[in-house]
């Protein structure tokens, strides 16, 4: 169920008014039950992958207790097993083709293997985090529960299930093993962070999405016309997925969970170290938790340090799909922040807020542009681009583009400005619910709603677009 | 639920209430800025009163002026395949092409009711229409602005067979939302000035879109833009009554308009001609009894040897250097019916 659907409304409105009539227990179930067939509802066969999950880290977790001088081996189960099902559905296909390919210079030809497997939807979100889970149990964070309901709740629960943010263990589990209560101050500002989730996706994501995919479709795009689609792509995918965080927090709200916010306004980051601080914050974590800091960190010296640096980003790039061009992008951000942390020096001179927080996003974009163009040879092209040989046409359709992707994107800039410099902005205030009702605030929060919803009727995009990180 | 506060459940209601009551507002303004250009809808199953786009009358005064005995209806799957002059000048007989590029059959039906029987084209002899897989039954459900320029004010038939097709299980409440909010009528006249905004003037925005995004200009994608076909709706005998596909038939049939419908092969492997469902080619065998027993011709590219992989450019749209030769062909091939 996607969540723009009206679909998702009625399961929404149907599981919440069953959920508070039950006791706790019954609610883990019910949300179990309703994350399956949450997602399951196209694909019937999705939900065995879950399961099939749930169980091997359940047990793999469960094991760790039960025999502690095998720790070890159930921990490669847990990570076997889920790089297993990942590497099957997501990078099967891409290392056959390489290899293929590798063996075609040398003249070997290998039969062909044609294997084209769905890639389930979130297989990259839960298993992580059901991974986590293993892992944390191994580590001694985190205790085996005995439970497996609730472990199943955590691995499938549905509102941040298909495109996170990751929960770990820690954080949310201890959360489905307590009484929850409803908070109808918090499901008030959930109501508001769900409806702006919406609004971004629908009106600001797809529509810049929409012109996007026209520039990336074009052959031979000009200079300007490129770069107002890069620009469209930036506001696109930060406006999708921030989008999905949103209304997945909101939605968990209304079952009594917080999950943890995902972004921290990236735009405004004024450097790369600090970029990765506000993006994706939860993958970002996971890979520091789970790789950067395992292979060393920053412990065996700056050479080390770096080439750790560079591990991480480049698996980070090949987390986000199986082709060169998310390698390439990982590779591209860990040298940035390498970059980064040489021009943060004392002895360097850097120019003031406003200025690195522009030359961060543009950056950002030329690293959008290496994460949307599959295509590794019209990469190279599109980066060779030169804005001096351009035709007047081809200024003024680049200019028109990027002021149409602008417009479109003004409450996201006005959102991000404001919590940057006044904050709270919608998405941290669900933290800071406050018990007593003050009318003032209520009556901005409902006019807000009431607009932001007559945006969506009349604003939303005519094609309707998926979100992007369902693909990942 | 308890320890609730009775302000807490009371802001909580003011936000939902107003989530669903400000967007009434819409209503006022759509009054105050659209208010005489909404016409009531020729879909008035699937759609609430709006502005429409005028029914083509210079496209239908140039076919009376040209009297062809033979028109071409499609969408790029006919653009592509064939050059009415050059099928003019091979055959012998007057032919012109009616395409529309990404149309429906509901398109093509309102082409042949409105720009062929009611437009007076008595030299009409026959009409060719190029189709997929199982486009003629399925594709039913359109978006009304792209019916508008072939469509009149009322079009019952066609609503009745948009009205069999609810779309999805809250059709209803769509169409409610829809008449409650007039956001249609809001996004009718809101949409192009946004669009306009930006622009110093609309030559540029034409410019962008018939220049810059041509579609010469696209890169060549092996994916065709149309999906294949659903295995579940390929039941021909349960899909047919409720598509536009008998009211082509009656419609030529009344008329004395004899129909050819050519079933265009799909994009090949590099093995030969594309891979073929068993469902899909069942369905097809229903599709060519069905139009045969009621008088149609009906011929299938499928396995054309002419048609290798070679000849493709993007998707299942031929080369443009295969247009001059397929006409040729389809000549020969099908002289029997342009006699």
């Amino acid at each position: 169920v996607i969540f723009h659907s009206l679909d998702f409304f009625a399961f929404f409105i149907a599981t919440v008014a069953a959920y508070w009539l039950l006791p706790r227990r019954a609610q883990n179930v019910l949300l179990v039950i309703a994350s399956y067939v949450f997602y399951g509802w196209v694909h019937a066969w999705w939900p065995v992958l879950l399961c099939a999950t749930t169980c091997v880290d359940y047990w793999a977790a469960r094991g760790m207790t039960i025999a502690p001088h095998r720790r070890k081996l159930w921990l490669w189960l847990s990570i076997g097993s889920n790089l297993g099902l990942l590497g099957f559905y997501k990078y099967f296909g891409f290392f056959v083709e390489n290899v293929a390919a590798a063996g075609a210079t040398i003249g070997w030809n290998t039969p062909e293997i044609a294997l084209r497997v769905m890639l389930p939807a979130g297989i990259s979100f839960y298993t992580f985090q059901s991974m986590s889970y293993t892992i944390d149990v191994y580590r001694g964070h985190a205790p085996a529960r005995t439970s497996f309901i609730d472990v199943a709740a955590f691995v499938s629960f549905f509102p941040h299930l298909v495109a996170g943010p990751i929960m770990r263990a820690t954080n949310l589990l201890p959360q489905f093993e307590q009484e929850r209560r409803f908070d109808p101050a918090a499901a008030r500002d959930s109501a508001l962070l769900v409806i702006w989730g919406l609004f971004k996706k629908l009106v600001i994501a797809d529509n810049a999405g929409v012109i996007a995919n026209k520039v990336f479709a074009l052959q031979s795009p000009e200079f300007f016309v490129l770069w107002a689609g890069v620009f469209a792509f930036a506001i696109q995918i930060y406006a999708d997925f921030s989008a999905y965080t949103d209304i997945a927090r909101g939605v968990a709200k209304w079952y009594g969970f917080d999950l943890i916010s995902n972004f921290e306004r990236p735009y405004m980051a004024t450097g790369p170290a600090d970029f990765w601080r506000r993006w994706n914050i939860s993958l970002s974590t996971w890979f520091r938790d789970y790789v950067y800091i395992p292979l060393g960190g920053s412990r065996r010296g700056r050479w080390r340090e770096a080439g750790n640096i560079m591990i991480t980003f480049l698996v980070s790039g090949l987390w986000h799909g199986a082709s060169w061009n998310y390698v390439l992008w990982g590779g591209y951000h860990g040298v940035l922040l390498l970059l980064g942390r040489v021009c943060s020096s004392p002895r360097v001179l850097t120019p003031s807020g406003p200025i690195r927080v522009a030359g961060m996003f543009v950056l950002t974009c030329i690293g959008w542009l290496i994460f949307r163009e599959t295509e590794l040879a019209q990469l190279q092209r599109h980066l060779m681009l030169s804005p001096w040989e351009t035709t007047p046409l081809g200024r003024s359709a680049g200019l028109y583009l990027f002021l149409l992707v602008g417009m479109y994107s003004i409450p996201l800039w006005i959102h991000d400005i404001w919590g940057e410099l006044r904050g709270p902005n919608l998405s941290e205030a669900i933290d800071h619910a406050e018990p007593a009702v003050r009318w003032p605030r209520v009556a901005t929060q409902a006019a807000l709603c009431g607009l932001m919803v007559a945006a969506i009727l009349t604003l939303r995009s005519q094609t309707a677009l998926d979100f992007i990180y369902f693909a990942f | 639920v308890s320890g609730v506060s009775r302000g807490q459940v009371l802001s909580l209601c003011a936000v939902v209430a107003a989530a669903a009551v400000l967007p009434l507002g819409l209503r006022a303004v759509n009054a105050a800025i659209a208010g005489a250009a909404v016409h009531a809808s020729y879909l008035p199953t699937i759609e609430t009163p709006r502005p429409r786009q005028p029914f083509d009358d210079a496209a239908a005064s140039a076919l009376r002026e040209a009297q062809p005995e033979f028109l071409i209806i499609g969408d790029s799957m006919a653009g592509v395949r064939i050059d009415p002059r050059h099928l003019s000048r091979v055959s012998g007989r007057s032919v012109a092409g009616l395409y529309q590029q990404g149309s429906p059959v509901a398109f093509w039906y309102l082409q042949l009711k409105n720009m062929v029987v009611g437009n007076g084209l008595t030299s009409v002899r026959g009409v060719v229409l190029f189709f997929r897989d199982d486009q003629l039954t399925t594709q039913v459900h359109v978006n009304g602005p792209i019916l508008d320029r072939v469509a009149r004010d009322q079009e019952p038939e066609l609503d009745r067979v948009f009205a069999a097709h609810r779309l999805g299980r809250f059709s209803d409440v769509h169409r409610a939302a829809r008449a409650v909010y007039q956001f249609d009528l809001t996004r009718a006249w809101l949409e192009p000035r946004l669009l306009r905004a930006p622009a110093p003037s609309q030559q540029l925005i034409d410019a962008v879109n018939n220049e810059i995004f041509a579609l010469d200009k696209l890169r060549p994608f092996a994916a065709a833009d149309l999906p294949h076909a659903e295995e579940a709706l390929l039941d021909f005998d349960a899909q047919v009554g409720r598509s536009v596909l008998p009211l082509i038939l009656e419609l030529a049939d009344a008329s004395n308009i004899r129909l050819a419908f050519i079933r265009v092969q799909r994009r090949p492997t590099p093995a030969g001609p594309p891979p073929q469902t068993e469902g899909l080619t069942k369905y097809l065998d229903r599709l060519r009894a069905y139009l045969t027993a009621r008088g149609a011709y009906y011929h299938d590219d499928y396995g054309d040897p002419h048609q290798p992989l070679a000849a493709y450019a993007d998707g299942d749209h031929l080369r443009s250097d295969q247009r001059l030769p397929y006409s040729e062909r389809f000549a020969k091939q099908h002289a029997a019916f342009l006699r």
